[in-house]
Order: structure tokens, then sequence, then C-alpha cells
């Protein structure tokens, strides 16, 4: 793989500097948050580099258990931010997130997909953990804005006789579709607009199409289907929150 | 005559120490400003929220005592949007009876006959129905549950005048032939009289004064309502 040097790493001063001048040009008031984001990602990229080189160095077990478990809190943490006002949300995405990592990573182990390295493991579970993650932040807005949109619709429901679970159970369908839709469209797509990220990398580093496309293959449909296990828990478990002991609706303050 | 429902100086953040009684078989009407309480007050009967002191009893039981699910299907309520659940009418109409498996098709075609709405429609999807035919189905849809009480909360008052007609032979088929009981919140007063054999007035969360509608529009006692009857 052909190395990039720092000299010509510097050379992308010239790619930060466009957006930075049409700030200025244009009055966009961004040139600041677009020097200081660039700046941070360069930062924050090269502490990675260095991290990912220790835990590769490390036992595999280790440098697996330390750095998914990093990913995980943080994951949990950013999802919960969109989960405010709903109880536990941190705990509800940990917990999802963890039984997602297990799952996919017993099955990628078990059927001898990737082998148990850190290499392979941390890679690829933080492209599950991410997109779960989004996902199970997703799925919390969207129960907070149907539950609050669809008000009328789960009292009428409430008041024919129905439980909590039949009140929500449109409201929960159409949580755990919104969450799958991206999925399902970019899959329809893929390779076709964009080359995955993933395949991209592969690629450059000399792997051939078709082993880069059996990566991606494996990543992708992992990612379809814990986008939608973890969707699936976050509605099943949170749509409980938004009813009392009486089956009542309540009132959820809250939200960004 | 027997009440159906009785409340005890039931208080909530909305209410304030209100105290009445419905007698079985009767239309009840009910009025006042805007913000007085009256949606507050029905939203307390079928607990679709619960005051915070007081009793309410339901054919002389306290409704708390009441499998919750059971006493909604007793005090059924119409909204003033009709609320209906994406799908087809029948859909709808099916909703409350399938909670307990109770549902035939021939019972959406009377359901359908009483709102006046012919059977073609229980393939509609909702969204392709006028909002005066939306609501004529939340009504059936309400009665597919067979209740006792009706409430009705504002349910005609988005409606053409040909259907508040209709609407209103239905409450008084309901109550006259099916001996139903319905309490009703509407901002129109001439229909409140029409319709109403006992009224309730409500002000600023409290109940200012109950009575036979004849002579609680006729004689009114407090200054409130006098204020309110005269616009």
């Amino acid at each position: 793989m052909t190395e990039i040097s720092n000299l010509s790493l510097l050379t992308m001063i010239i790619f930060v500097m466009i957006p930075v001048s049409m700030s200025y040009y244009f009055s966009l008031g961004i040139s600041k948050s677009a020097i200081w984001s660039s700046l941070r990602g360069v930062v924050q990229l090269f502490l990675i580099g260095y991290i990912l080189t220790l835990l590769f160095s490390m036992e595999d077990w280790q440098g697996v258990g330390l750095w998914v478990t990093v990913m995980l809190v943080i994951a949990a943490l950013q999802a919960a931010k969109r989960g405010k006002g709903i109880p536990f949300a941190f705990w509800l995405s940990f917990v999802s997130l963890v039984i997602i990592e297990v799952f996919v990573l017993s099955i990628w182990i078990a059927f001898d997909i990737i082998p148990f390295k850190s290499e392979q493991v941390i890679p690829m579970s933080g492209m599950i953990i991410g997109n779960s993650m989004v996902a199970s932040g997703l799925a919390f807005e969207r129960m907070k804005n149907e539950f609050s949109d669809s008000r009328g619709k789960i009292l009428a429901a409430l008041s024919l006789g129905a439980k909590p679970a039949e009140a929500s159970k449109m409201i929960i369908r159409k949580t755990i579709k919104a969450s799958m839709i991206p999925n399902v469209d970019s899959l329809k797509t893929i390779g076709l607009v964009q080359l995955p990220g993933m395949m991209t990398g592969l690629i450059l580093g000399g792997a051939s199409p078709i082993d880069a496309i059996r990566y991606q293959i494996v990543v992708s449909i992992s990612i379809f289907s814990c986008v939608s296990i973890c969707a699936m828990i976050i509605s099943l478990v949170t749509y409980r929150f938004f009813f009392n002991k009486d089956m009542q609706l309540l009132t959820f303050e809250g939200g960004d | 005559m027997k009440p159906i429902i009785a409340v005890n100086n039931v208080k909530n953040e909305r209410v304030k120490n209100v105290d009445f009684e419905i007698m079985e078989g009767t239309l009840t009407t009910v009025i006042g400003p805007s913000g007085s309480g009256k949606s507050s007050l029905i939203m307390l009967l079928n607990r679709l929220t619960d005051p915070e002191e007081g009793e309410i009893f339901y054919k002389g039981k306290h409704i708390v005592d009441y499998p919750i699910n059971e006493l909604r299907r007793k005090i059924g309520v119409v909204f003033q949007q009709p609320n209906l659940f994406d799908g087809t009418v029948e859909d709808n109409l099916k909703f409350g009876p399938n909670l307990r498996k109770e549902w035939n098709s021939k019972l959406g075609v009377s359901l359908l006959d009483k709102v006046q709405l012919p059977e073609e429609f229980l393939t509609k999807e909702v969204d392709h129905l006028s909002g005066g035919e939306q609501q004529r189905v939340a009504f059936a849809r309400t009665l597919a549950n067979n209740p006792d009480v009706l409430l009705l909360d504002e349910a005609t008052s988005a409606l053409d005048m040909r259907t508040v007609d209709l609407m209103e032979e239905l409450l008084e088929f309901l109550v006259n032939e099916e001996g139903k009981t319905i309490i009703m919140i509407t901002h129109d007063l001439k229909q409140a009289e029409r319709l109403g054999t006992y009224t309730l007035f409500m002000n600023e969360g409290s109940l200012e004064e109950k009575g036979h509608t004849k002579e609680l529009f006729n004689n009114p006692t407090t200054e409130a309502l006098k204020r309110f009857l005269e616009g």
C-alpha cells in the first residue's frame, strides 16, 4: 500500500481552506468551526491510530474487550441523548447494543466468517455499533414524536379498551419500519452510487475487489439485521414508559 | 330512575370539587366556556386520567374496582377529532370487538347503518373519507363496543349541519330506543338545550350549576351562567 507522507498530508490544508474562504466570502460565519472541526478530526484520527496500534499489540481478548466496551459506552451515551426524557435511556441503549454485539460476534466467530483478532473484530464491531447507535437514537426520537403526534389516536385506542401494547402497536410498527428504511435503500444501491467505505479501504489496502465485497456483504447484511433488532428492542421496551400502571397515557417532557 | 354515574367531590388540577349524578338512560349536556374543565371532567369518567381527590361510582361500584379495559368499554368516548386508525373503515370498527375476539362482519354493516353510511364503506380507506364521514365512523367505532354510557367531547362541533342533524337523530335513538346514557359536551347552546334532559354548567373548573335543562336555561341562578347564556 502506498504510504501518504506527512508533507502530502499537509497539502490537505488546501481542501480545508476552500470551505473556510467560502465562509468568509459569503459571510457564513462557520470558518472558525470549519478550522476547529478539521483540526479536531485530524487529532482524533491520529490518536485513534495510536490507540489501535497499542490495542493490536495486546492479547486479542484484551484489545477487543477494552475497545469494544469503550465503543459501547460512547455509542450508548450518544443514542441516549436522543432519548432525553425517557427513563433509563442510557441503560436501554447500552443493553441493546451489548446484545447486538454479542449476537453478531458469536455468529461471525462460530461460522468462521472472521477470526477473533483485534484487527478484524474491532473495526467490524465499530461499524455494527456505530450504525446501531444511529438506529437507537432514531428509534428514541421517532417514539417520542409519534407519541406526541398520535396522542389522539392512542387515547382513542385506550378508550376503546386497548391495553398500552395494543394501543402502541401502530407506533411500534412505524418506528421499526422507519429505522429499517435507510438500510433497505442503501442496500438497494450499494456499490452503484458509492463504494462502501470498508470496501474502498480494503481495495486501497491491496485486497482484490472480490475479497473486498465478501467483507462488505458480511458487514452490510450484519448491519441491516442489527439495526432492525436494535429498533425493535428500543421500541418494545420504550413504549411502556409512555403509560402508567393504570393504562393512562403520560405526557412526556424533554427532548432536544 | 337510578344514577348510573355518581361523582363525589372530585378534584384534580383542572377540576375543583365537582359533585353530580347522572341518571341512567338520559342525555346530559355539559356547557361552559373554553378551558372550564369540561373535557378534563369527561376524561375522569372512564379513567383516561384519575382525580387527585374524590370518588367516582359507576353502577354503584367505585370505578377503580372495575378492570380498567372493561370500564372503558362500558363508558365509551367520541372525541372532537375522529382520530381514526390507519387502514379501512372495517379495521376501525373491529378494533374494540377484536380485543375480545367478538368481531363479525354483520356487526360492521349494522354499525354503519346506525350512522347512515352504506355497507360499501367497510372496505374504504379512512383517508379517502370526508371529515363528516370520518366522524360518523368514529361514532360507529365507539358503538361497536356496545357501551352503556357514551361520552361526547364536542363530537359534533366540526361537522356540517346535515351531519349534525344525523348525529342528533342517532343520539335520540340511542337514548330513547336503546336506553343508553349520554354525556355530551357542546359549545352549541341551542343544541345543549334541544337535546339535554339535564345540563351541567362548568366554569373555571367548578360545577357552578346543574339541573333539568329547561329550568337551567330558563332560570339560571348564578351570575356566571346568566352571563354565559347571554353570550
